[in-house]
């Protein structure tokens, strides 16, 4: 059950970065380090549901470079926005 | 004519697309046409959320103060947590283990039904605090993404009692269950869309 294993360590860290996320938008607000920092665990995120609870990683590599690219554009746009 | 495989019934792709150049499609096609949608539909929410922020930065920046945090917080984990028992599902249905799957997909449903009354109990808590889609610019898309989003949770809550139905009438097993993993995709997406709208709304100032 090495894969079940894996599944709670990936699930454990989901929830820690959204814990970490939180904690950073609530102590240090409107710091563009703050959002880039958000962006990237945000990408981060989507990507291990995206190859691991979805099972894309070693299946059709169009749906998970589609999947992948939604997680790349849209945390970009976070960055950008912290810029305005 | 023979009559051939859902998968292989759509020529609405490329050939390099096909499940023999570019690798297995989890669920089935007709599942990943309505998933790429569902992303366009959320695509426009999210790309309103911006072009809105450009122009009310003071808005957007004031706006996540006036939520409630806690209760977000709470149903991203209840969501994260959905999506691990929906996949420990997929993981017992493929060892043909039917007991254990039918049982992370109760527990995946607990989680819909557990976000669908904690969100609801936000919303009757925003409109106490004098909060509606009115308000200001922030929370017309407040309310237009995170209802919507409710909506499909609900939706797909509804689906795993149709999937748990159906596993106990026979219709999932180990080496046919293309029905529960196309609702597994796409629960993992409605998950998706909730851990980039958690950032959007009630973390970044």
């Amino acid at each position: 059950m090495k894969h079940s294993i894996k599944l709670e360590y990936y699930l454990a860290a989901l929830i820690v970065i959204t814990l970490l996320n939180t904690f950073l938008g609530e102590k240090f607000s409107s710091t563009t380090l703050v959002s880039i920092l958000i962006a990237l665990t945000v990408t981060y995120k989507g990507f291990i549901v995206i190859d691991h609870f979805m099972e894309l990683k070693g299946a059709n590599k169009n749906l998970r470079f589609l999947m992948r690219l939604y997680f790349v554009i849209f945390p970009s746009l976070i960055i950008v926005s912290a810029f305005y | 004519m023979m009559s051939q495989p859902i998968k292989n019934s759509l020529g609405i792709f490329p050939k390099s697309w096909s499940e023999e150049h570019a690798g297995r499609i989890p669920g089935n096609i007709p599942i990943w046409v309505g998933i790429l949608s569902e992303l366009t539909e959320f695509g426009i929410f999210f790309a309103a959320y911006f072009i809105a922020k450009f122009y009310y930065p003071e808005i957007f920046a004031q706006g996540p103060q006036s939520l409630h945090t806690s209760l977000g917080v709470t149903n991203t984990i209840v969501l994260l947590s959905s999506s691990y028992f929906m996949a420990k599902a997929m993981s017992f249905i493929r060892i043909n283990n039917k007991i254990k799957c039918e049982r992370y997909l109760w527990l995946a449903l607990s989680c819909g039904v557990l976000y669908l009354i904690i969100k609801t109990w936000e919303f009757h808590w925003n409109t106490l605090q004098g909060f509606s889609a009115n308000t200001n610019e922030f929370f017309t898309v407040y309310y237009y993404m995170t209802f919507n989003h409710f909506i499909h949770v609900g939706w797909a809550s509804c689906a795993i009692l149709w999937v748990i139905f159906r596993l106990r009438r026979g219709a999932y097993s180990s080496a046919e269950h293309s029905g529960l993993e196309a609702l597994a995709v796409y629960w993992h997406m409605i998950d998706l869309m909730w851990i980039l709208i958690f950032p959007l709304l009630y973390v970044l100032r």
